[in-house]
């Protein structure tokens, strides 16, 4: 394969990754918890996504053959369906979350919970649209030809757009959280919830933004790894939210530019993985992931925590 | 209740004991399903790939499956023992991360070596026993002896420091406890019992491949111990039990079961954060049942009483 498209299959991958890995870090930073229900989320943006471009319900689900009466184009569907993954992940922080954080609890105990909103969610999805796998046709994008020529390689355009879009909501997203009011905040209540909450900043609703904010990046990522590789059913949104997890820690828990950093590392590895040796490419996150928790357990990117006695 | 149910709750609850082990001195580690996969692939090679180990009768001997899970569960706790050193170094959310990265490599690499079978697994694993009710009674066996050595074990020194470790590391290494030695212990321990347990179930399971071992595995065990509690032994024993029957149980409801499944583990900690199981729950139940023996007993005299008439003076 060309050395363009790999490097742009590598690119795109990691660039999804670290979208994925910041809807972890949001939380992580502000809660301390790993949210597990995480990768369901982005399947759900996924299917979101299907159904609003106009896709139909296969024939195994409950809603076998629905159809939305309207089909809305890729452009309004995936910002569409990344709210409405928005709304389930803060439904999630109110059933999974808070319940557990107004008792004090364990953060051990929300990961179990969250996990078992995941269970909930993945079996939903199973239950109404069936196991089959959908895809999103690439006619969704209305005139935009399927490859483009780019320094005399043929690139696909779903990879380019995939880039495109991930690298402007990362650098919204950076600029939102170090420019803005409301940004500021956040990071204050990551940095120590109760001293913000006496500086007149409501945690509560931090979170709640935080887990608002998680929510939609895991659906637009779900929709566009559905436009670029297809839906492979209910539980596909599973291995890529573990592989964010290794992108997460190499890049350091917490660190935005880690996380970034993280899935572009990741991502071109994995890309760069020759043919011959494609089974062993899902190793490579995880390798990754054990070798820096081994040699530097704080991350890239991440600053070392003291112990608190 | 069917004997092969009763098989799958009892290795639930040896999982779920696994689990427990380091979670006792504090240590969330999820590897669990990995050593449990290394196990089984042992002795899936082992009994189908030397013809001493498959026996020549209707059913493979004995001492070859006793002696698989002891290979099986020294090869889990020899990784354990190696790779234990620099990941027990890692706390909390971080030791968790990296016993799933153990886990999904584990996997990749029982996928992808020329011996395992590939994506298919093994086939055809040789039966020691020609029942589900003899693997069942096996097990059961098996779970009373290694529940009798963790209530031991909370007992011992080694127990007593681990539970030290668990409520305050720092202040456990200013009393001189090795606590790197007692965290080292407590993973080995738990990959031996996961390993020995992986050599039954691929047995009983009669195949074995990959997906044995795999994240959903993880947190399936974690929520046997996180739903039965990880303060006594028992806990995680009933939680594997229960957890491992639910699904089973929850048949009659069809396509729900699973999310129904989803709803006890996403409800069991917010309604129950110390878990089902705690000593002062099992402490109120003794003095429950020693309260009811009281009275019992009072009611026996008063029976006795008028069946033997007024005692003389």
């Amino acid at each position: 394969m060309d050395l363009i498209q790999l490097l742009l299959n590598g690119l795109s991958l990691g660039a999804v990754y670290a979208l994925f890995a910041l809807g972890y870090t949001l939380v992580f930073s502000v809660l301390g918890v790993i949210n597990f229900s995480h990768g369901a989320v982005f399947t759900l943006g996924a299917y979101f996504t299907y159904l609003l471009i106009g896709g139909q319900a296969g024939a195994n689900g409950l809603l076998a053959g629905l159809q939305l009466p309207f089909a809305l184009p890729f452009a309004l569907a995936l910002p569409l369906a990344g709210l409405a993954s928005a709304l389930v992940a803060l439904l999630i922080e109110r059933v999974a979350f808070r319940p557990l954080r107004r008792r004090g609890a364990d953060s051990l105990l929300a990961l179990i919970s969250s996990l078992g909103a995941g269970v909930i969610l993945v079996n939903l999805i199973q239950l109404l649209m069936g196991a089959e796998s959908y895809a999103i046709p690439i006619g969704t994008l209305g005139a935009l030809p399927a490859a483009l020529s780019l320094g005399g390689a043929q690139v696909r355009t779903v990879q380019v757009l995939l880039l495109a879009i991930s690298v402007l909501l990362l650098v919204v997203l950076s600029v939102w959280l170090e420019g803005s009011r409301s940004g500021k905040a956040l990071q204050a209540v990551s940095e120590d919830p109760v001293t913000a909450q006496l500086l007149g900043i409501d945690s509560d609703a931090m979170i709640r933004l935080a887990f608002g904010i998680s929510g939609f990046l895991a659906g637009v990522s779900g929709g566009l790894v559905g436009l670029s590789v297809s839906i492979a059913g209910p539980y596909f949104g599973i291995s890529y939210g573990l592989k964010a997890l290794g992108v997460l820690v190499l890049g350091g828990l917490g660190s935005v530019p880690g996380a970034m950093l993280g899935g572009l590392i990741i991502g071109l590895a994995e890309a760069f993985v020759p043919a011959a040796w494609s089974g062993w490419k899902d190793a490579v996150a995880y390798g990754f992931l054990f070798l820096i928790l081994v040699l530097r357990p704080q991350g890239l990117l991440g600053k070392p925590q003291a112990t608190k006695v | 209740m069917s004997a092969g149910l009763l098989q799958q709750m009892l290795i639930g609850a040896l999982l779920g004991l696994s689990v427990y082990l380091p979670l006792r001195c504090g240590q969330l580690s999820l590897a669990t399903p990995g050593f449990f996969a290394i196990g089984g692939t042992v002795a899936a090679l082992l009994s189908t790939r030397i013809p001493a180990f498959a026996g020549t009768g209707a059913t493979s001997p004995l001492p070859a499956l006793l002696l698989e899970m002891g290979l099986g569960g020294l090869l889990a706790a020899l990784l354990a023992w190696a790779i234990g050193g620099t990941v027990l170094r890692l706390r909390g959310i971080y030791l968790a991360i990296a016993t799933i990265a153990l886990v999904e490599i584990l996997r990749v690499i029982t996928l992808n070596l020329p011996f395992t079978g590939g994506a298919l697994g093994i086939f055809g694993i040789p039966q020691p026993f020609a029942t589900a009710s003899g693997y069942a009674g096996f097990t059961l066996v098996l779970l009373a002896l290694v529940c009798w050595l963790c209530a031991r074990l909370e007992q011992l020194r080694l127990g007593r420091a681990m539970a030290a470790i668990r409520d305050d590391e720092l202040a456990a290494t200013c009393v001189g406890i090795d606590t790197a030695a007692v965290k080292l212990n407590a993973f080995v321990l738990s990959a031996l019992l996961a390993g020995l347990t992986g050599a039954l179930a691929a047995h009983f399971l009669n195949s074995w491949n990959a997906k044995v071992g795999s994240f959903d595995a993880s947190i399936t065990t974690l929520a046997f111990v996180v739903f039965g509690g990880s303060r006594t032994w028992l806990g995680p024993v009933i939680g594997g039990l229960v957890l491992t029957a639910l699904p089973e149980l929850l048949r009659p409801v069809g396509d729900l079961r699973l999310i129904v499944f989803g709803l006890v583990i996403l409800l069991g900690p917010v309604l129950f954060p110390q878990g089902l199981i705690t000593p002062q729950a099992l402490q109120g139940l003794g003095h429950g049942l020693v309260g009811l023996g009281q009275q019992l007993r009072g009611y026996g005299h008063q029976l006795l009483e008028r069946a033997n008439g007024p005692r003389r003076p």
